[in-house]
């Protein structure tokens, strides 16, 4: 089937599958490695991104479904060299130990900042129900997504 | 060494790995690509326990598109066992599957879908066979055999003693004593005999195990693996493959997570022998769910009795634990026997007996996590404590405190003195928690501390290269995987030469190119890779200050490093100049090289612990009665690390191991029914999510630069978890009075035992 | 990964029903897919042809009148932030809130939740105290069921292969109901889910309860609406609510037929049942006299 999206800005045209799974797409065909697969099961939110600015699992979601789209990945984040706010706050805040959730952390944050410009702590706890880290205890993760709302602001 | 102030070593700079990771650019193992390479995917056992009649691979294989299928028996041109302690674990299954889930077949093919599709074609007769799951199945008289052959012993030499029992499922025991255990007990004041529970937990290192293989003539075998030690694993794949050391290359990209789930050969031996079979690269990639069949915690059954006096003197005690080590020992014997040395705590005992056993069962193999197999114990001992202290009349944080062995106190003999101030972390963590305010009437506090020994013997080595432009290239094989052991290896090297931290460039492990490290685990990284790559940046030091005196005329001690340059008394020489002044051109570089290798003691374990690790944890917790369910409102960590060489990513570290702690405190448990493991997927198997986190989570450090590491640090990151179970079991004790003894505190379990009270 | 198959995307509700008459048992309606598209992952299902109903007309679409009607592709996202739902029935979008997580809501559907049928879901729960219907389409025309009549059992309902669920619809409660929706577990998915909604009628001290509704889920296999528990309350007087309370919630926990399995014993799901349809009712009366409560439980949601 045929697909066109846009993604990170840039306009992709492509024939894939009905059962392709757009983090396959992602990531083999527009070598978008950044999602990642983890628990392949919609809970962890490593694979997040966002579809028309709506945070979804790319792991569970067929690529035909972005026909028309606009994504954001996380290599779609910074403005060339000029890195995000939350992107900031992540290395500041030490909200960053193996990078295997990161992606989808800040692509979740990023869809919850356009939602609301100054979440408190329970919104972000509430919109982080479906993002999982291993490594941190979240807390960093927390202070990184009020700064980089802070600083957005 | 010089007496000036440090510059980067202490303080708290970003991680230097981040900006790639914040940008999606970080490569993992999973993400890599390679010309013509293959996919993987594997047939696993649905049985717990069977005997494997047949395995036809034949029409998989001739399947369009598949380059290799591979049975278990057909693996005739390699060593097809393998295994850190026993070599015991076959590639595939050969004549026996012995736990759901244990790879049976495995075929590559060119794209995923034709590999999946070749696994339908694969044709397996089984033989069901009677399963042992819990230890108390394992170890009944009668019990079916995990394992009847008589396995070959690995690659560790302190387990060169390994102590199967011949016709049971015991593969390894462990016994320590000292004093009359038995004496003391009996003529103890008070003496508490108790069981305990740990659960089989699951890592959930987010990036499941992955590795890319590929052959060729002239370099042998190279393999991109998930892997936190890639020299063990590269021993293994040596002897299997029956290839020199020097042949086989294991390099490790952007690791995503480890907690021990990567120590050791996992998915590698398969994949390497897939890429032998195919003639091309393959990649082996698990999901989370195949993750949950490769590696867990090992669960334990601890049975303590501890003797105090009426004084609160700890006289003695005795502990019996059984390890379950799921269907391969993996490392567990060694999981087992280290953790048991310890079992005591961070205490003065005169009179000791621990005995363990590591107990084969038809499960997931138990491996090493985070803590290896100290919190099973810590979470017995500290209870008991506690209950202790309740029984004695005393406050739980003075009877520690009573007992604890002193800065400098001998261990055992042979092995290295405490190296740090126990009660120090009691005192920070209990004036952090309030201990002596009153709590609110719902809320409940509680502590326990903990005493853990690093890999010993063991060995570091480091190569440090300073460039013709001044800048640092750091070679060292301790791998990267959210720790920040590249950040802090880079700080040490910074620090030492006196260069800006963006001049260093800590490379990625590869053992074709970075020196031998051990392993990245035990908390050692720091104070063993991290001395390694001090002692190289020294080396390096001395050359410049050799060849700069020896240039100018002056002796060394008049001259100093001072950023990025030489300083003698009237001239200042930029490494540049150094190196120009060496070399006679632009070109050329100084290497260092740094060997830690504490070599063999006379130490219990056959080495001396190069540091101990310790900490205390301190919880606040609520319960809702109703329920059962226990909230933890506040927990606070201390941790003692000599110096905390990167306060930020040690921060991290331990609000991480607190946070995971809290997942098998009150979550998390691996569940079988019937030998099939019901809960092998996220949806099902419960991981602390970001409310779960405490809402005041505080880790503090004492840093007294008493370690062995570099600057006087130590090792950290395993501390935090250990005492998280029994802090927060010992606050709801005295919460409400109801002290469980099987983890996880699930609301149930909480909610039964407040029902048994009343 | 998925296993490859055909996928339809008709535009009309009978082509749709066309397609799945045709194919039978190969076919599988497709909305969001959070959970069809799962369970083809785990190889539990295999469908060879997916039917996508998010082009048909009028099933995204959520409509007044005297009731509420909520397409079938409607997802759970534009449930918890439709103006339209929060002013009709304001428990179901804070309910729709709560649902799994941010990414399953923003594609996952209301009838992907309802056909699917699995027993842990919040919704139809909830609807139970809506006094929810299910409008189901197919080439032999429309029908109308209950909720509980199309809810058979766990994943199992009484969708025939060429039907498709179009729609749900709500009767809004009327002005002055209270109403809570209390979800309780540690687990991904919930242990426990109560719904409790009534009205107090007359002033002051000799205000009495009316109308309560009570629906259980996730502890029975299908969510059920507990008329024993509500006759205990309705008509009681507010000020001597307490005295029955006891009653209400033992009624409920009688009333469920729990199973022994991950999300803990029977006896003790159970037992939870009775605290949570205290602390539901408790919330609910409050809100019915216009207060709100601060609860909040560990590991519990309090929509």
């Amino acid at each position: 089937m045929n697909l066109t999206m846009v993604v990170n800005g840039s306009s992709h045209e492509l024939d894939v599958a009905p059962h392709s799974l757009l983090l396959d797409v992602l990531r083999d065909s527009l070598d978008l490695k950044g999602a990642k697969r983890s628990c392949d099961t919609q809970v962890c939110g490593a694979c997040t991104v966002l579809v028309d600015g709506q945070a979804v699992s790319a792991c569970t979601y067929l690529a035909v479904e972005a026909d028309g789209c606009s994504l954001l990945t996380v290599e779609g984040l910074a403005d060339g060299e000029a890195l995000d706010p939350l992107q900031r706050a992540f290395l500041d805040a030490g909200a960053v130990q193996c990078g295997f959730c990161t992606s989808g952390m800040l692509l979740t944050a990023r869809a919850l900042l356009r939602e609301n410009a100054a979440p408190s702590r329970e919104d972000i706890l509430h919109y982080l129900r479906g993002s999982l880290c291993r490594c941190t205890g979240y807390r960093k993760i927390v202070e990184a997504i009020m700064t980089a709302a802070r600083t957005t602001r | 060494m010089s007496a000036r102030p440090l510059r980067v070593v202490g303080r708290p700079v970003p991680r230097v790995d981040g900006l790639e990771k914040v940008t999606g650019r970080a490569r993992y193992v999973t993400d890599l690509v390679l010309p013509g390479m293959a996919h993987a995917r594997v047939m696993r056992s649905p049985y717990a326990h069977a005997r494997v009649r047949r395995v036809d691979v034949t029409r998989a294989r001739a399947l369009t598109g598949v380059l290799a299928a591979l049975s278990g028996a057909e693996l005739t041109w390699c060593e097809p066992y393998y295994g850190p302690a026993y070599r015991d674990r076959p590639v595939l299954a050969i004549d026996v599957a012995r736990y759901e889930g244990e790879p049976v077949a495995a075929v590559a093919a060119v794209d995923e879908a034709t590999a999946d599709a070749a696994l339908d074609l694969i044709e397996v007769d089984y033989e069901p066979l009677p399963p042992v799951i819990t230890l108390e199945e394992a170890l009944a008289a009668g019990a079916p055999l995990v394992h009847t052959g008589k396995p070959q012993a690995g690659i560790f030499a302190d387990l060169s003693t390994l102590r199967p029992e011949p016709g049971t499922n015991i593969c390894h025991q462990f016994h320590f004593a000292r004093g009359d255990s038995a004496g003391a007990l009996a003529s103890a004041d008070l003496v508490l005999d108790d069981t305990y529970r740990f659960p089989p937990v699951q890592h959930y290192a987010m990036e499941p195990h992955a590795a890319v293989a590929v052959w060729s003539e002239t370099d042998g075998l190279t393999i991109w693996a998930s892997s936190q030690n890639p020299y063990s694993v590269r021993v293994e794949l040596a002897k299997m493959f029956d290839v020199p050391l020097a042949r086989i290359r294991v390099v490790v990209p952007h690791l995503g997570g480890g907690f021990g789930s990567k120590t050791y050969a996992k998915l590698e031996p398969l994949a390497a022998a897939l890429a032998r079979a195919a003639g091309r690269p393959v990649r082996l990639a698990a999901s989370v769910a195949e993750a949950f069949q490769t590696v867990r915690r090992c669960a334990a059954r601890v049975h303590v009795r501890v003797g105090f006096r009426r004084d609160g003197l700890l006289v003695a005690v005795e502990c019996d634990a059984d390890y379950d080590v799921g269907a391969y020992a993996d490392i567990g014997p060694r999981v087992v026997q280290k953790a048991t040395y310890t079992a005591t705590g961070p205490y003065r005992v005169p009179h000791v007996e621990l005995a363990a056993r590591a107990v084969y069962t038809n499960t997931t193999p138990g491996g090493a996590f985070r803590g290896f197999g100290v919190p099973q114990l810590a979470w017995a001992l500290e209870s008991l404590v506690d209950a202790a202290a309740d029984r004695l009349g005393r406050d739980p944080v003075e009877l520690r405190r009573q007992n604890f062995l002193a800065h400098g106190e001998e261990f055992a003999p042979g092995d290295t003195p405490i190296d740090g101030k126990l009660e120090e972390s009691l005192s920070r963590a209990a004036e952090a928690i309030g201990w002596t305010r009153a709590s609110a009437a719902d809320r409940g506090r509680g502590v326990a501390a903990m005493l853990k020994a690093s890999v010993a013997p063991s060995v570091s080595e480091a190569i440090v290269r300073l460039h013709t432009d001044g800048s640092v290239s750091v070679l060292a094989s301790a791998v990267e995987m959210g720790q920040g052991t590249r950040t802090v290896l880079a700080q040490i090297a910074a620090e030492v030469l006196c260069v800006p931290l963006a001049r260093v460039t800590v490379v990625q492990p590869d053992t074709a190119v970075t020196p031998y490290d051990q392993t990245t685990s035990s908390s050692r990284s720091t104070t063993m890779t991290g001395r390694a790559v001090q002692v190289a940046s020294e080396d390096v030091r001395e050359q410049l200050l050799r060849i700069t005196a020896e240039a100018l005329g002056v002796a060394t001690r008049d001259l100093t490093l001072d950023e990025g340059a030489v300083v003698a008394p009237a001239r200042r020489l930029p490494y540049a100049e150094v190196l120009l002044l060496r070399f006679g051109m632009s070109g050329g570089e100084l290497i260092g090289r740094g060997v830690i290798a504490p070599g063999r003691t006379a130490a219990p374990l056959g080495g001396s612990t190069p540091f101990w690790e310790m900490a205390v944890g301190a919880a606040e917790v609520s319960v809702d009665e109703e329920t059962g369910a226990v909230r933890v409102e506040r927990y606070v960590s201390v941790a003692d690390v000599g110096r905390a060489v990167n306060p930020l990513l040690l921060e991290g570290q331990d609000e991480g191991g607190v946070v995971q702690g809290l997942g098998h405190t009150l979550l998390e448990e691996m569940l079988y029914a019937d030998g099939h493991l019901l809960n092998g997927t996220l949806l099902l198997y419960r991981v602390p999510r970001a409310d779960d986190a405490p809402p005041a989570l505080e880790c503090h450090f004492v840093e007294n630069a008493d370690g062995s590491g570099p600057f006087g640090a130590k090792g950290a990151g395993e501390g935090s978890l250990i005492p998280v179970s029994p802090a927060v079991a010992n606050a709801l004790a005295r919460l409400t009075g109801v002290r469980l003894r099987d983890l996880p505190l699930t609301p149930e379990r909480v909610w039964r035992a407040l029902r048994a009270r009343r | 990964m998925l296993r490859p198959f055909t996928l339809h995307r008709p535009e009309t509700a009978e082509d749709a029903c066309a397609l799945l008459a045709t194919l039978g048992e190969d076919a599988a309606p497709y909305a969001g897919g959070t959970e069809l598209l799962l369970l083809m992952k785990l190889g539990l299902l295999r469908p060879p042809h997916l039917v996508d109903v998010k082009r048909i007309a009028g099933f995204g679409d959520i409509a007044d009148g005297t009731r509420l009607t909520i397409g079938a592709t409607v997802t759970h996202r534009t449930l918890e932030r439709s103006p339209l739902v929060r002013a009709r029935c304001p428990l179901v979008a804070s309910v729709a809130r709560h649902v799994a997580n941010v990414r399953v809501r923003n594609v996952g559907t209301v009838g992907g939740n309802l056909a699917f049928a699995d027993p842990h879901s919040d919704l139809a729960t909830l609807f139970l105290t809506l006094d929810a219907t299910v409008e189901l389409v197919s080439p032999r025309g429309r029908r109308e069921l209950s909720l509980a009549e199309f809810v058979r059992g766990p994943w199992e309902t009484a969708r025939r292969p060429d039907e498709l669920l179009a729609s749900v619809r709500l009767s809004p409660w009327p002005t002055g109901t209270g109403a809570a929706y209390v979800k309780f577990g540690v687990h991904e998915r919930p242990t426990l889910g109560i719904a409790v909604a009534l009205r107090l009628d007359g002033a002051g001290e000799r205000a009495r309860v009316a109308d309560a509704r009570v629906a259980i889920g996730c502890v029975s296999p299908r969510p059920m609406r507990v008329e024993a528990a509500e006759a205990r309350v309705n008509g009681v007087a507010e000020a001597e609510l307490g005295d029955v309370t006891g009653a209400m919630a033992d009624a409920a926990a009688e009333s469920v037929d729990p199973a022994d399995d991950l999300h803990g014993s029977a006896e003790y799901k159970r037992e939870m049942v009775a605290v949570f349809v205290r602390r539901a009712l408790r919330v609910a009366v409050a809100r019915a006299r216009g207060a709100e409560l601060s609860a909040s439980f560990p590991h519990a949601v309090v929509a």
